[in-house]
């Protein structure tokens, strides 16, 4: 690996970090560089410290890293808050009003850059491109080319006018040109305009997944770090049959996408934690309906408000088990953001398919950090609908919704699209629709559903595998693979003998795959952001097999790799010795 | 005009003999058969609830969802398919109770459905508990010292959230009540009909007698519809005469018509174009 370098962004809520961030990011991507963006901020609007984190390479990378190599520092807290991250040669770029900071010096060797953000925009034109004049010195320590920069630039304020571009363009200029004395150790080789993939945070790579599927009605009550689902789609209405309405509460954004699958068309919510636990009771209304609803749930850690800004997975047994007694339900934890936008597809596939929600499962980190998707997104030609209409029925007047013949899969059709009457109940019910107290009728439509499950599981993709023979196995699920597949080939670069079970499906739990991918030679270790390893419960549960330890973190921040490597070699220690 | 029994179904009925719930499906069936709207072309939202239950009668399309969430239920339906004629059945605890939140969202939104709400001041089907819309010190096993809270005022609630179409209508009569619901179906956005429903097993306070001697039928010549400050002077007047028919009626700009991608025809009449999403993701390289 030639580059691999971390730049951070620090400064106060409200500041501008994402302004320096996306550039600093748009850069990177269209130089062919790689990139993974974490997004740290506390749950306010203003002020506090916020930090964006760009990890740059040449290489694919699946995790942020620890220590810094350049600090941005829009303000003297940050450099206070990340000065002992930054690496030895590292540098800070800050503001001229952070001179006399008390821990200015304390960045040991690191470089400390004063630039006038503020002054040198007020030149340029305005105060207001303070973020672009700390862009420009940012992109100028790394030794990005003039001309890459102003394409960026150009192309971020294409909307606004000339005079805006220009004194932009030059208060990047700016910038750059008060770091031209700075001699950076990782000043960047610059690969030139070759875009890896496509830069998108999980979040979009999810609406744009919904929009492949054909979502046509999206409801949502804002919550973090769920809302960028929604926004992600909200601006395509133009462009597409897509409604995307905001509803007075999650009870009534999850009624809505019922009754929007239910009237024919694919419909879709996010959400998080608390949200989801409003939406149980239509999560079970889903299942008795057997109505097709997919809801993503964007994990932050809990009970209650818990920690709304941060990163989680303590909602896996919640998801699955979440609404009173039982029914089919499918729960998907896409791992990267590839299989971000091909979960979405999926995951309205398959509640069409087997007439039943789809829980796609992820997290603050998932949806708020850029990457590089790097796979060719494929746009299914044809999205199939498994409807019925009256033309395929032998008798419209006599259809019944819930018929208990087959496979458990009942014909369904639209409502007021003919002559069959679409009856449907939340109560228990007989095969027509109507409510029934029968024992028979009970006891076939629970049948009816149950069976279902058979083939369901069998949609269930296994679990990836790095080298199984490995005397540890670190198994995680959703997006902490990232952070695992790091580790683990790091320790192996530094030849311990170690590898990994990386989970997408999680229910129903592929049992079988999971045993055959946990039945090798070494034990294995759950690697989980909740307090209890709940992935590891669920794997005891269903195939006997029990984790040597659990690696867990339930703080609200993503895992490094550095740390998870740490934790690992306890592990290690004991199977290498 | 379509023959009633096309919208009769053999499904067995257990409201009590005498409920007032027959009156309102009668003056359904009326107002569907007048407006000559076949079975099979109405959809039928309800929430939970003896009212809720009035879709099971009807030879139509229905979904019937739980506690309260009718209108969002309805509001989904009508975003899938604004071609639909819905009309949505709840009773005074659905509606104004659990469902509230979502009936100040319909009145915002001016949903373009009609709303039937069975307002028989008791809770029925959890055996007689007092209602929103349960007078102060209503006794019940639930409250044997009398309800502590006061009567809600749903007409006065609307009214003040800028509803267009707002009647009361009354279980007793019926074909009254046919010509409310017909009205409501013909509006161009959120049609509110509240009924004073009888409930012969749960509430001795608001019975058929209680009713029948109060009752006024709105002159319309005395009236006008789009009077709002008679309209709400009607919805705010002590219950010693209870005005019945349309209180209030303005022209509004109906929910799925602020809306400017269903312009191009229900969504579910829309065709899939996999180039434009492919034009998407090529914007983003």
């Amino acid at each position: 690996m030639g580059i691999d370098m971390t730049v951070t962004i620090g400064g106060a809520a409200g500041q501008g970090i994402q302004t320096v961030g996306d550039l600093l990011a748009l850069v990177c991507h269209r130089a062919g560089l790689y990139l993974m963006v974490i997004n740290d901020f506390e749950s306010r609007i203003r002020g506090g410290h916020s930090f964006m984190q760009l990890r740059i390479s040449d290489e694919p990378v699946y995790a942020a890293d620890d220590g810094i190599h350049l600090l941005v520092a829009l303000n003297r807290g940050s450099l206070a808050v990340h000065a002992e991250e930054i690496r030895a040669g590292g540098y800070a770029l800050i503001d001229e009003r952070s001179e006399g900071d008390d821990k200015a010096g304390e960045g040991g060797e690191a470089g400390i850059a004063v630039v006038g953000f503020r002054r040198l925009a007020e030149e340029a034109g305005g105060r207001i491109m303070a973020n672009t004049v700390a862009a420009g010195a940012a992109l100028g320590t790394l030794g990005a080319p003039d001309e890459l920069v102003e394409s960026v630039i150009k192309d971020q304020f294409r909307d606004k006018s000339q005079t805006v571009r220009d004194n932009n363009l030059e208060a990047a200029r700016m910038g750059r040109n008060a770091v031209a004395e700075i001699r950076f150790d990782w000043r960047l080789q610059w690969p030139g305009q070759n875009p890896r993939g496509k830069l998108v945070s999980g979040a979009q790579a999810l609406a744009l997944g919904a929009l492949a599927a054909d979502c046509r009605v999206a409801c949502f009550y804002p919550m973090s770090p769920a809302t960028g689902v929604m926004v992600g789609m909200a601006g395509y209405m133009d462009r597409f049959p897509l409604v995307v309405e905001q509803a007075e509460d999650e009870i009534a954004a999850i009624n809505m996408v019922i009754g929007a699958s239910f009237a024919g068309v694919r419909a879709m919510t996010a959400t998080s934690g608390g949200g989801f636990s409003l939406m149980a009771e239509g999560i079970g209304m889903a299942g008795i309906t057997e109505t097709p609803a997919v809801v993503v749930n964007a994990q932050r850690p809990g009970p209650a408000t818990g920690l709304p800004t941060r990163t989680a997975q303590g909602d896996l047994h919640f998801v699955i088990h979440a609404a009173q007694d039982e029914f089919p339900r499918f729960v998907l934890a896409p791992r990267t953001l590839d299989e971000g936008y091909e979960t979405m597809i999926r995951a309205f596939h398959l509640a069409e398919q087997y007439q039943v929600p789809v829980i796609v499962l992820v997290d603050q980190y998932f949806t708020d950090s850029l990457g590089i998707a790097g796979r060719k997104w494929v746009v299914p030609e044809i999205v199939e609908r498994f409807l019925v209409s009256d033309a395929e029925m032998e008798n419209p007047a006599r259809y019944r919704r819930f018929s208990t013949s087959g496979s458990g899969i009942s014909p369904r059709a639209v409502p007021c699209a003919g002559k069959a009457r679409v009856m449907v109940t939340a109560n228990e019910h007989a095969e027509d629709g109507h409510l029934s107290e029968a024992i028979s009728d009970r006891n076939g439509q629970m049948e009816k559903r149950a069976k279902k499950m058979k083939r369901m599981v069998e949609e269930m993709r296994s679990p990836e595998v790095l080298h199984p023979d490995s005397s540890l196995l670190l198994v995680a699920w959703g997006s902490t693979c990232g952070v695992v597949r790091e580790a683990v080939m790091r320790l192996r670069r530094e030849n311990h003998d170690v590898g990994a079970v990386f989970f997408s499906d999680i229910w129903p739990f592929p049992a079988a795959a999971a045993a055959v991918a946990l039945s090798g030679p070494g034990q294995f270790v759950m690697v989980e952001l909740n307090a209890s390893a709940q992935l590891g419960a669920l794997i005891r549960a269903h195939t006997g097999l029990h984790a040597a330890g659990a690696i867990v973190r339930y703080d609200g921040r993503p895992m490094k790799p550095g740390g998870l490597m740490h934790d690992a070699m306890q592990y290690l220690e004991v199977s290498d010795g | 005009m379509v023959d009633l029994n096309a919208y009769h179904n053999d499904f067995e009925n257990k409201w009590c003999p005498g409920c007032g719930n027959f009156g309102v499906l009668n003056a359904v069936k009326k107002a569907l058969a007048e407006q000559e709207i076949p079975p099979e072309n109405v959809l039928l939202v309800s929430g939970i609830g003896q009212a809720a239950k009035t879709p099971h009668f009807l030879n139509c399309n229905f979904f019937h969802g739980l506690h309260g969430r009718a209108l969002p239920v309805a509001a989904g339906a009508l975003l899938a398919n604004h071609d639909l004629n819905i009309l949505v059945h709840m009773g005074d605890g659905d509606c104004y109770g659990e469902g509230g939140n979502h009936l100040l969202a319909a009145l915002r939104r001016n949903l373009d459905v009609t709303l039937l709400v069975h307002d028989n001041r008791v809770y029925g089907l959890t055996k007689g508990q007092a209602s929103p819309t349960s007078r102060y010190g209503f006794a019940s096993s639930a409250q044997p010292f009398g309800s502590f809270s006061d009567a809600m005022n749903p007409m006065a609630l609307a009214l003040s959230q800028g509803a267009g179409f707002i009647a009361r209508g009354y279980c007793g009569e019926v074909d009254h009540l046919a010509g409310l619901i017909r009205a409501g179906m013909a509006y161009p956005g959120f049609a509110m009909i509240d009924i004073m429903q009888v409930c012969v097993t749960y509430n001795p306070v608001n019975t058929y007698s209680y009713y029948n001697e109060r009752i006024l039928m709105i002159d319309e010549k005395e009236h006008r519809a789009d009077d709002w400050q008679a309209a709400i002077h009607m919805a705010l007047q002590p219950e010693e005469t209870i005005p019945i028919g349309i209180m209030y009626q303005k022209e509004t700009r109906p929910f799925t018509s602020r809306i400017r991608t269903l312009s191009d025809g229900p969504l579910i009449a829309r065709t899939r174009d996999p180039s434009a999403v492919q034009a998407v993701l090529d914007e983003l390289g």
